[in-house]
């Protein structure tokens, strides 16, 4: 990574990315994340607090939004969101076996816009959006990150590598490639 | 959806606490050993389906895969592949599988779990590590014996398959007999044929390829590109077993005709792949191939000057029912009853079973063309059984047959071991 592939970048400012105050749920029903570090003390007080923590409370795209959008770029000390490589029109939420009528499964489908069409790093953005999904998600989340059809020269072979289960299992005991990935996750809560 | 006849018998306990990869029925004691990220190797009973040993210290990253040498005698040999670009192999003392049959029928030691820690520690010692091959440059991702127990294949991410000769000696000695390069991705997996040394491998390439040894060099005979994303795993049809007759008919004289036919074209293949397909692959008879390929040489060639090269023609012979809504990580096909298993990332698992369509039934048969001698006979495979959901929200990684050995099985029963990301290994049973 010796040199910067990129040196002048689009940026949002963080002021104009989506947060759930601006959708049009209702900001109560947020607790500031899925893992948030501090309980609600409601939960402790009511009577059923064993059912509340057997419900789990739905995930929606904006969460998963949330979760990317810190993580930092690889050569920019810049966010994913601020870069717009990650953006919430294109995070889907979606049934796995939608023939099932009472799988839970559910896939999450990430597409995201690397910077530059031949930007040799989309894998590692991509490798890092996965990890940061799967590390936080419920297991009964399937997680699919790819390169939006037509941003990336290489585009379905970086797909193919990062839907490569046995491949991103071997990439997470690779000790340099996850000093990277640590690195641009820093910047997560 | 099929009402299912695929039934829990039992969870291989204590499971690993991290994603389990892959877990290898031994040949003939009622043992198997589970691949663990955590490293390590456990070695379970089919008898009492607890743990009886795990093997750890070998590798320094994830085992992916392990197979046992078949044809020793007095003892057990364990090859296994781990993330770390390493091959490792293990002996035991087979007085180790009686020993675990005692243990298993006296109910006195009924033991909680985890309270055999004196007891496994002694077992653990008598794991025998043998010697590290090394050679691969990166993931190991398969391994295979072939079926005289004499050569070992592995495959890895560095795209080669190696095949090491086990030389036998008393000393832990391996020889490298060839290495092959020409898949341009990760090899996901190799397979040895269950009689003759030709031995298939499938991956990141989407094809399938097969090798033989001619002359002294290992060379590809097939390359099979039909599927259209990775291949994750193969597996071979046993040499006895023949499908059943759809209506009954005939059945005798039809199973029979099917059995020649086999006899000609030998052990099928299946195949199972990231594009959620399950395909079956068969060897065209040589001498049909040669006449397929020369365009008008339908008689009269002296067999002498028929070409006599050593490629191989592979056909697709079935493309099974869709079931799976993900990719599909792994097919074990049933050396015993002939059916089929699939398992991948969608939790389900899948049972296929082949029967042979009478060809009576052929309402279209007066139109179609006499053919010469008899016509080939063909078998439609239909879902036999489908579980859901079967490690739970977990993806399931592998699946294997193996003998029945707890105290209800009868004769030549089978069960089916599956292997899941959480760590869980699941036994089930079919009701036929």
């Amino acid at each position: 990574m010796a040199e910067v592939q990129n040196s002048n970048p689009t940026i949002l400012n963080v002021a104009d990315l989506p947060t759930r105050t601006r959708s049009t749920i209702k900001a109560g029903d947020y607790h500031s994340g899925i893992f948030a570090a501090v309980p609600n003390p409601a939960d402790f007080l009511s009577s059923d607090s064993e059912d509340d923590d057997l419900l789990e409370e739905p995930i929606d795209e904006q969460e998963i939004y949330d979760l990317i959008k810190s993580i930092s770029d690889p050569e920019h000390p810049l966010s994913l969101g601020e870069l717009a490589v990650v953006s919430l029109p294109d995070i889907f939420i979606k049934p796995t076996l939608p023939n099932v009528s009472d799988s839970p499964l559910q896939t999450v489908i990430v597409l995201i816009t690397p910077t530059i069409t031949h930007c040799s790093l989309a894998t590692v953005i991509g490798l890092g959006v996965r990890v940061r999904l799967e590390q936080s998600l419920p297991p009964r989340f399937r997680v699919d990150v790819r390169i939006k059809e037509g941003t990336h020269s290489t585009g379905d072979e970086v797909n193919k590598q990062l839907g490569d289960k046995e491949r991103v299992a071997a990439a997470l005991e690779n000790g340099a490639l996850m000093q990277v990935i640590t690195k641009m996750m820093e910047t997560c809560q | 959806m099929t009402e299912s006849k695929l039934s829990l018998l039992s969870d291989l306990t204590p499971p690993s606490l991290e994603r389990t990869w892959l877990t290898a029925p031994h040949p003939t004691l009622p043992i198997v050993a589970t691949c663990s990220s955590d490293k390590t190797v456990r070695v379970y009973s089919l008898t009492n389906f607890k743990l009886l040993s795990t093997i750890t210290g070998g590798h320094k990253r994830s085992v992916r895969t392990a197979a046992w040498k078949p044809h020793v005698q007095g003892e057990s040999v364990l090859a296994t592949g781990s993330f770390d670009a390493t091959v490792g192999v293990w002996r035991r003392w087979d007085s180790y599988g009686r020993a675990e049959d005692g243990a298993g029928k006296d109910s006195a030691n009924a033991n909680v779990d985890g309270e055999e820690d004196v007891d496994g520690a002694d077992e653990e010692e008598e794991w025998r590590f043998a010697v590290l091959l090394d050679g691969h440059d990166s993931e190991v991702k398969s391994v295979s014996w072939s079926p005289s127990g004499m050569l070992l294949a592995t495959c890895a991410r560095d795209k080669s398959i190696w095949i090491w000769e086990d030389l036998d000696d008393g000393d832990n000695n391996f020889e490298t007999v060839a290495v092959m390069q020409e898949h341009a991705g990760d090899v996901k997996c190799v397979s040895w044929h269950p009689v003759e040394e030709c031995l298939a491998s499938a991956g990141y390439d989407d094809t399938i390829r097969l090798w033989r040894e001619d002359l002294d060099d290992w060379g590809q005979v097939a390359c099979i590109k039909k599927h259209e994303g990775t291949v994750w795993f193969l597996d071979w049809e046993g040499t006895e077993t023949t499908p059943t007759v759809a209506d009954g008919a005939n059945a005798t004289a039809l199973q029979s005709q099917w059995r020649e036919q086999r006899a000609l074209s030998g052990p099928r293949l299946v195949s199972c792949s990231d594009d959620r397909t399950v395909r079956v692959w068969r060897r065209l008879p040589k001498e049909s191939a040669q006449l397929g390929a020369m365009s008008s040489a339908a008689t009269g060639i002296p067999s002498i000057i028929r070409p006599t090269g050593t490629d191989e023609t592979w056909e697709e012979d079935a493309l099974l029912p869709h079931a799976h809504e993900l990719a599909i990580y792994a097919v074990a096909w049933s050396r015993r009853t002939g059916l089929i298993a699939s398992v991948g990332a969608d939790g389900r698992i899948i049972i296929y079973q082949e029967r042979i369509v009478s060809p009576s039934v052929d309402v279209d048969a007066m139109e179609t063309e006499p053919v010469e001698g008899k016509a080939s006979l063909q078998t439609e495979w239909t879902q036999f059984a489908v579980v859901n959901g079967a490690h739970g929200i977990y993806e399931i990684n592998h699946a294997a047959w193996a003998k029945r050995a707890d105290r209800g099985a009868v004769e030549e029963e089978e069960v089916l071991v599956t292997t899941a990301d959480d760590g869980s290994v699941k036994v089930w049973t079919l009701q036929q």
